[in-house]
């Protein structure tokens, strides 16, 4: 099976703090979880994977793809803030802000919005102000705007955060279930037993460097 | 205190009765104006968001060269201007001095560093995370720019009419670079200066209300667009 996105020889420094990993591959339609303590490099590495922070060293591949223009293959792969930022306007503006950018049409785009928003526990919120929600309707609406996209490739920083306690097995359901939509999650937590509920891969990462991964080597690249 | 109140009735029957040099000169002062803000703004709003958004050497001395310009008295810009456009100047052969496009480029001058500190003002007090979320949904970093332009775009706003506000009230840039020409380039504050000189105190003080009521209803919009 290929790989959604290789990772080789990746090596990220900022001041004392140093990021490295030598190889790693996710395969598609599984839940990975990267679990690490705080400044461990979690959020780098998703933001390296997500093409939003250029290593020093290394490279980012994406097999399935023909293109290498950056701009084209961040269109496959989208990330979701720990603290996520909803555009003003409606709900329903901002699922749409990313399928405008891909050319979706307009049925398109609200036949999506209607079943993402479904997808992750939000019907009828399309016309809601999107800054008068609550914190945790807000992760879920920043999920649903990801998740609309189709990405092959979903990257989630801290997503149970500005979750409740009650809300959370819920959540962690609706991670557990995206696989069934075509996309390789990956998300980051500080709690193992969170990625054994979702039932998610381990990739573990300490003091900048990934220890365990679910696949060994990916040579290919 | 007669000759005030006098003078105050008769200018409000000079406006009602749309006096055709009264017209000429808002139809002047707000044309010049209109120009020179969408001129401006395409120049000042980049300018903003490039002195927002980008880190690089020598941006403190750009920005305090911005600040600079904010102050910078209207007759000095004239001035300047003036010997651009002059006949010995390096733009003389155009034959644009005393013309509404010199008034307008003036004006253009005195609005941009207006409408880029504004902006710039607006950016630096966005949410840092508009640009990066747009990028994560697929933007291009000129697809984000525009995505936090919509966000900050009641400051925009604002800008814009502050920028509005200075260029319209101005008299330098007016009088140096149109030369006060009957029916073109006479502006209101020009011919308040003029008219009042020749003493004509009445048309100077009709003039004088309209611009007072262009300044309060500019304010109006800016105040409500702050209250946003």
């Amino acid at each position: 099976m290929e790989p959604v996105v290789c990772l080789k020889h990746i090596v990220f420094s900022r001041g004392v703090f140093r990021l490295s990993v030598e190889y790693l591959e996710l395969f598609p339609r599984r839940v990975y979880a990267l679990t690490g303590a705080n400044g461990a490099g979690k959020s780098t590495l998703l933001k390296i994977m997500a093409l939003l922070v250029e290593p020093q060293r290394g490279i980012v591949r994406f097999p399935g793809s023909t293109t290498r223009d950056p701009d084209q293959l961040r269109k496959k792969v989208t990330y979701v803030e720990q603290s996520p930022y909803l555009f003003q306007g409606t709900v329903s503006d901002n699922l749409a802000y990313g399928l405008r950018l891909r050319g979706v049409a307009r049925e398109e785009q609200a036949r999506r919005i209607t079943l993402t928003l479904s997808i992750v526990g939000l019907e009828g919120f399309e016309l809601r102000q999107a800054k008068e929600l609550s914190s945790g309707e807000t992760q879920k609406v920043a999920l649903a705007r990801a998740l609309v996209l189709k990405p092959d490739l979903l990257l989630l920083d801290e997503p149970t955060a500005n979750i409740d306690g009650n809300s959370q097995p819920a959540f962690e359901g609706l991670l557990a279930r995206l696989p069934k939509y075509g996309v390789t999650v990956v998300f980051s937590t500080h709690d193992r037993f969170q990625a054994e509920r979702v039932g998610a891969e381990l990739l573990c990462i300490h003091d900048g460097q990934l220890q365990c991964q679910p696949i060994a080597a990916c040579l290919r690249i | 205190m007669n000759y005030l109140s006098d003078s105050l009735v008769a200018a409000v029957a000079l406006i009602l009765s749309f006096d055709r040099e009264v017209q000429l000169a808002v139809w002047t002062s707000l044309y010049t104006a209109c120009v020179a803000i969408v001129i401006a703004a395409a120049f000042g709003i980049p300018v903003g968001l490039w002195l927002g958004l980008r880190r690089f050497p020598g941006r403190r001395v750009l920005i305090t060269l911005l600040n600079t310009l904010m102050a910078m008295p209207t007759v000095v810009i004239g001035l300047m201007l003036f010997g651009l456009f002059s006949r010995q100047g390096p733009l003389g052969e155009f034959g644009l001095l005393f013309t509404p496009v010199a008034m307008i480029a003036g004006q253009t001058v005195l609005a941009i560093p207006i409408v880029a500190n504004y902006v710039l003002a607006c950016v630096k007090g966005a949410d840092h995370r508009v640009i990066d979320t747009a990028r994560t949904l697929g933007a291009t970093h000129f697809q984000a720019s525009v995505q936090l332009i919509r966000e900050i775009r009641f400051g925009v706003m604002a800008a814009l009419i502050a920028g509005f506000g200075r260029v319209i009230g101005e008299v330098g840039v007016a009088m140096m670079l149109g030369g006060n020409i009957r029916g073109s380039t006479r502006t209101m504050t020009t011919a308040i200066a003029l008219e009042t000189s020749k003493g004509e105190f009445v048309f100077g003080l009709s003039l004088g209300l309209v611009l007072l009521c262009v300044a309060l209803i500019v304010n109006l919009f800016l105040n409500m667009l702050q209250q946003r």
